[in-house]
């Protein structure tokens, strides 16, 4: 039962914080970012190099949102900011763009899987049964994020423009907001976030170019049943995560990979506008 | 391309229709000629690699159908591609084979398709769903279908799919003739369909959901039909697909394939059936060809050229062609503003006026009874009770924020409201959907004059008589049979000679006019008029007045009327109800209205409550 | 709108002109091997060992005269791991570049897709992978193990020595990994075991949180998988010991080189093989010196899936100077009477297509070096084919 429990505020952290970086790209720019499974696995690899040459594996994590925040940037400027009035192109074009990131993966590292270490391995002893250190990590560190994208939305300068972008772009540029450089910003902290947590789930997955695809389409439906906020999203990691470890525990792990697409697509059927709204 | 019919002369629609399937049938028949013969000159492997890509062609040309002409982003059609595929293996693995058996696994594959589509059409295609649902359901589908292969164990096959099961092992020219013929026959239907009645339909989807519903059109129910016909031809590629191959995997259902889908649509041009056909048949082919001596750096150039082209070329290469044509053929015409022939010829319809007559009942066309609506703790209509009677013209003024296009719209969405009773002819809406509503006898016009920009005069208003003459699928009506009013403001405003134009060419006052129009063509008994003068000239605003008071008088409509000129207003209307913060604040003659001090405090914007 | 009609024929022309200048068929002066492997996806792991042994037995039969007198080239197509690439990659060997022969290991999907191609074109196809058995066609020849060799060393030793009682078995969802997991409950019900749990993922699965949570309330005496090679193998590893799961782990999947790249989280895991590095015969020195010699830095650790491969080349060599011509039909016929002496010993596919094996149970010591603890001498592959 406490092995139960904590399967399911471990994979439930585990969503958040690979869905963060998506969920902040959608909130700010109205923009469905599909190669944020290309950017996870940019960070497996930024984990892959960093350990590779022998730097602490504890580096991973920073190198990797470093890389991902220029990634992102660029990214921004080239392919999505001729988009932002079509939205859903911008779901095919940044599609590509993951499948173009792919390849040049393939291109630099090859088609093989790849190590990276582990910052910490084996267990702790929880309620008499050990567990696995690094997913209990994983909870401190969703909390931890959770905490800090608030006081960066709601303590900071460019949080405060980054609201006022979401609540009213025309608005918000006659206020003299600079809602361009908003939204640069905004894609590059959110694809830092995505290549971060990339590195962050490495020591349970394989570093591979496809190893971020998994987790695209998860993190794309619990963002939008969150209703775009912070604690929505807590609220619908736990809720389809942990509905996803009691199918695969009591049904069938393969039915528990269409749980958390199956129970999004009823939520946003009668709650059109997901959990934290209306 | 001299021959452009001069504006007023009546285009020979006729012929014109029939030439045009004459073309069709003359295209296709080239097509089959090259699909016959290309076995003799193409060698066993590109053969091979074709036919393949044949059966995949058949399933972009489905989704250029659902995305490109009406704008349903589809991850999904791959789902139904894997029903066909697995239908087949299944069937030959599990059961039997023979002709019995490989009809039946057809007619299986078809029928779980179709009704797959017809279940996600209804949880997707509600009235008032975002695009980013229908998007969102058409991803999921794919994955937990996978997912379904993936716990049929040894049944499916799992991960591994099925293989090696019996099926007929024609010469490989054979199949590619079966893939070769399917695909121009479903081709030559689809290019017949998408120019027909029903394919514009199908754009204005596409153009603007919402007032399609408004005119009446079951969007909902087209969308669904579509999307199970287009499963239907999806299913059969994919069972010719796995006859063909031999082998079934997940793959074939899964999100990659239909994501794949997309990307040859969106390369070989939405929305021109050929260009997702050839891009089809180009990628699938040169990637097969590439496979062995340079896959990635091929996915990598078809990645950069995707992007690219979303960006840069949202129509897709074709557009390039198809642009430089347009661009050439204008050139010579004098720009796409001119009238065109249109092929459409407008007639009478049975006269309104006799059926109005008959409609003359007991019940008044409308009644409101306590209306309210909020949204959250702000109520913007309040306890509104209203009676409509017929032949009578009501004009609903109030200062900005009372509520007035709030009430129109809980009158034409039986989902706005949050209190009361509205009853139409006797008939209590309830949670009707707009298309319902305008069934009963409601038509609405809009503030804004958005039209459908890429249809032409003609097509909008065969597009407003749906609701009453249907519409015909592969071929087109050269007639539009329209109401006597509508076709006095068409005269009126010039628009009958300018049927063939694109309505994003028209001015202002004839977007006007023709809304107008489109709204009659639904022979409404209720009107609901939002603005219909905005923007207007004083000598069109003059006519619409005109046309307005006859509607009334002689057809006996009772129409309501947001204004804000009160001189226009207290000129044309027999009555007037006025609105001030969501609550009725009067409801009486011109004259008893105009001299109210009440309303004067009101647009003299000084506070009510003191007032009273 | 005529326009696009015109575009249509004249695309569809154009395409047709490409096919006929492709196909332009060179005659032949050389033996060509297809070598369909997953570059891609779930096999990419291992797949690079497979070519470079492929290359080093072309490299030395080229060097000695070819195949009757003719060059060995070899053709390398990747299958992507899977249904769909493999029949790309069949296709294009067997109908595009018209090979003699094709030589591969493949995951048991590729396999699957792939046969109805050989069958219809009528080449011979050695299958050099190790898998779930029972696949039959008489143009399929397989040098490699099945499940009746290889799963029984480490059930034995388990039960025997380990005095394990309980099993658990997780596996991919997959041929090879239902095969296999059928095969070892089989047995281990017969050897009076009991199998506490079976469960699979898909092979895109990578969250095994749930099965690893059930194993372990389960608390068996020892574990036994068998997932598709690379991601599956690496990620149900890792969670297994990041889980902190210590009750001995038999893989039926891995093998040494990938082994020894999983690092530590490979540690204590008992794999059962046909071939070790560590196998002390001179034919076996001389093909290592070999392949350090061709590769040097490059050189992927030669495995059970790179070994046979190598064999296999030098079988059709066998096979087609018997016969004295690489005529498919010929060939075919000669391959289960000739035999060869390579790494792993005598080999000689004479058992209803498949081949007799000496398999040795290895465990994984600190730092990825794998200790033999038991050796089977010529473990029959029992009755796979019985109609062939």
């Amino acid at each position: 039962m406490a092995i139960l429990l904590l399967d399911i505020l471990t994979t439930a952290s585990m969503l958040f914080i690979v869905a963060a970086g998506l969920m902040i790209i959608l909130g700010v720019m109205k923009l469905i970012n599909f190669a944020h499974g290309a950017f996870l696995t940019v960070g497996g690899y930024a984990a892959h190099v960093v350990t590779a040459h022998g730097f602490s594996p504890w580096l991973t994590i920073p190198a990797a949102a470093a890389f991902g925040f220029v990634l992102g940037v660029v990214v921004e400027r080239v392919v999505v900011r001729p988009l932002y009035s079509r939205p859903l192109d911008a779901i095919l074009a940044t599609w590509g763009l993951g499948i173009i990131i792919a390849q040049v993966i393939v291109f630099a590292f090859g088609r093989e899987v790849q190590f990276a270490q582990s910052p910490i391995s084996g267990t702790v002893d929880l309620f008499g049964t050990g567990y696995s250190s690094w997913r209990l990590i994983l909870i401190a560190v969703a909390v931890v994020l959770g905490l800090l994208l608030t006081a960066l939305l709601y303590l900071t300068r460019f949080g405060l423009n980054a609201r006022a972008v979401i609540m009213n772009e025309n608005l918000a540029r006659g206020l003299g907001i600079d809602s361009i450089r908003v939204r640069a910003m905004t894609f590059g902290l959110g694809a830092a976030l995505a290549c971060a947590a990339g590195a962050l789930i490495t020591p349970l997955l394989s570093v591979d170019p496809n190893m971020g695809l998994p987790w695209l389409v998860n993190s794309f439906m619990l963002v939008l049943v969150s209703g775009i906020a912070i604690p929505g999203l807590a609220l619908a990691s736990l809720v389809l995560g942990g509905a996803q470890v009691l199918v695969s525990t009591f049904v069938s792990p393969i039915i528990g990979g269409i749980t958390i697409v199956v129970l999004a697509a009823v939520i946003l059927r009668i709650k059109p506008q997901g959990l934290s709204r209306g | 391309m001299a021959d452009i019919p001069a504006a007023g002369r009546v285009p020979d629609a006729t012929r014109r229709s029939s030439r045009q399937v004459w073309r069709t049938v003359l295209g296709a028949a080239i097509a089959l000629a090259i699909v016959a013969t290309a076995p003799l000159y193409l060698g066993t492997y590109m053969t091979n690699v074709l036919t393949r890509a044949l059966f995949l062609a058949a399933l972009a040309l489905t989704v250029d159908l659902i995305w490109g002409y009406t704008g349903i982003l589809t991850f999904g059609q791959s789902a139904f591609f894997g029903i066909g595929a697995y239908a087949c293996a299944l069937v030959f693995t599990h059961w039997g084979f023979g002709a019995g058996w490989a009809i039946g696994a057809l007619v299986i594959g078809i029928a779980v398709a179709m009704v797959t589509a017809w279940l996600t059409g209804l949880l997707s295609f509600y009235h008032g769903a975002s695009p980013l649902y229908s998007s969102i359901v058409t991803l999921a589908l794919p994955i937990v279908l996978t997912q379904v292969i993936f716990s049929g164990g040894r049944f499916t096959g799992s991960s591994s799919g099925l293989s090696g099961f019996p099926t007929y092992y024609w010469k490989i020219d054979t199949w590619f003739w079966i893939a070769g013929v399917f695909l121009v026959v479903a081709a030559t239907f689809a290019w017949l369909f998408v120019r027909s009645d029903y394919g514009r339909i199908l754009i204005a989807i596409r153009e603007n959901e919402d007032r399609c519903a408004y005119l009446g059109i079951p969007v909902s129910r087209i969308k669904t039909a579509l999307f199970a016909v287009c499963a239907g031809i999806a299913a059969i590629s994919g069972f010719g697909y796995a006859a063909f191959s031999n082998v079934v995997a997940p793959e074939l259902a899964g999100f990659q394939l239909g994501t794949e889908s997309l990307i040859w649509v969106a390369l070989g041009g939405r929305g021109t059936l050929i260009g997702p056909i050839l891009g089809a048949i180009g990628i699938d082919a040169t990637s097969s060809y590439l496979s062995g001596n340079l896959p990635f750096l091929w996915n990598f150039i078809v990645g950069v050229t995707f992007v690219a082209v979303i960006i840069l070329l949202p129509n897709g290469i074709a557009s390039l062609i198809t642009g430089a044509w347009r661009r050439y053929r204008t050139r010579g015409a004098g720009g796409g503003d001119q009238p065109r022939d249109s092929g459409i010829r407008l007639t009478a319809a049975p006269s309104v006026r006799a059926a109005a007559a008959a409609g003359r009942s007991a019940s008044p066309p409308i009644r409101i009874d306590g209306l309210t609506c909020r949204y959250g703790s702000l109520t913007v209509l309040d306890g509104i009770d209203v009676e409509g009677k017929q032949g009578q013209l009501l004009s609903i003024v109030g200062p900005n924020g009372a509520g007035k296009t709030t009430l129109m719209r809980c009158i034409s969405n039986g989902t706005e409201r949050t209190g009361g009773t509205v009853t139409v002819a006797g008939t209590e809406i309830g949670r009707s959907s707009p298309q319902k509503i305008v069934g009963l006898g409601v038509g609405r016009s809009f503030q804004n004059t958005s039209l459908f920009d890429s249809l032409t005069v003609g097509d909008c208003l065969r597009l407003a008589r749906y609701r009453i003459d249907g519409a015909r699928p592969f071929y087109r009506s050269e007639t539009v049979a329209l109401p006597e009013p509508a076709l006095e403001i068409l005269a009126a405003t010039g628009l009958d000679q300018r049927l063939g134009v694109e309505t994003r060419y028209l001015s202002h006052g004839m977007k006007r006019g023709l809304e107008l129009a489109m709204v009659l063509a639904t022979e409404p008994r209720v009107l609901l008029l939002d603005e219909p003068t905005a923007g207007l000239t004083k000598p069109e605003r003059t006519a619409i007045g005109h046309v307005l008071t006859r509607l009334a008088e002689e057809y006996g409509l009772c129409i309501f009327l947001i204004e804000h000129d009160l001189d226009f207003v207290r000129e044309i209307s027999n009555r007037i109800v006025v609105l001030h913060q969501g609550k009725l604040l009067l409801d009486g003659t011109v004259e008893e209205v105009v001299s109210s001090e009440l309303v004067k405090a009101v647009y003299a914007g000084q506070d009510l409550e003191a007032t009273v | 709108m005529k326009t696009l009609q015109r575009i249509g024929t004249l695309g569809f022309g154009t395409l047709a002109l490409m096919g006929a200048l492709m196909n332009s068929a060179a005659a032949q002066s050389t033996v060509k091997i297809g070598i369909p492997v997953g570059l891609s996806g779930a096999n990419s792991v291992v797949a690079p060992s497979v070519v470079q042994s492929s290359q080093l037995a072309a490299d030395e039969i080229n060097a000695a005269g070819g195949i009757l007198g003719k060059k060995v080239e070899l053709v390398v197509a990747d299958d992507g791991s899977g249904a769909q690439g493999a029949q790309r990659a069949f296709n294009s060997l067997v109908f595009q570049d018209d090979v003699d022969v094709l030589i591969s290991m493949e995951t048991s999907a590729a396999r699957n897709a792939g046969l109805p191609i050989v069958n219809r074109a009528g080449k011979p196809f050695i299958y050099t992978s190790f898998y779930e058995g029972r696949s039959c066609s008489p143009n399929m020849f397989v040098p490699a193990w099945v499940p009746d060799q290889q799963v029984k060393p480490v059930v034995d030793h388990f039960t025997d020595t380990l005095k394990a009682k309980t099993f658990y078995l997780i596996g991919s969802d997959y041929n090879f990994g239902r095969g296999m997991l059928e095969f070892t409950r089989k047995y281990i019900e017969e050897r009076g075991g009991r199998v506490l749990g079976e469960e699979y993922l898909p092979m895109d699965g990578s969250d095994w949180t749930s099965i690893i949570s059930d194993l372990r309330s389960k608390n068996p005496n020892a574990l036994i998988t068998s997932t598709a090679g690379g991601a599956p193998n690496v990620t149900l590893t890792k969670q297994l010991r990041n889980a902190g799961i210590k009750i001995p782990y038999g893989n039926l999947a891995v093998d040494e080189g990938t082994a020894k790249t999983m690092g530590a989280d490979a540690t204590d895991m008992f794999i059962s093989q046909s071939y070790m590095t560590g196998i002390a015969s001179a034919e076996n020195k001389k093909f290592l010196d070999a392949m350090q010699k061709k590769f040097g830095g490059e050189l992927k650790t030669p495995n059970d899936l790179s070994v046979p491969q190598y064999e296999a080349i030098y079988l059709y060599k066998a096979a087609a100077e018997k016969a004295g011509s690489t005529d498919a039909e010929d060939v075919i016929e000669a391959l289960p009477e000739v035999s060869f002496t390579g790494p792993r010993g005598n080999i000689q596919m004479n058992k209803q297509h498949h081949t007799p094996l000496t398999m040795y149970l290895g465990q994984v010591k600190d730092g990825g070096s794998v200790e033999v603890i038991k050796t089977f001498e010529n473990v029959d592959p029992g009755e796979q084919c019985p109609n062939l």
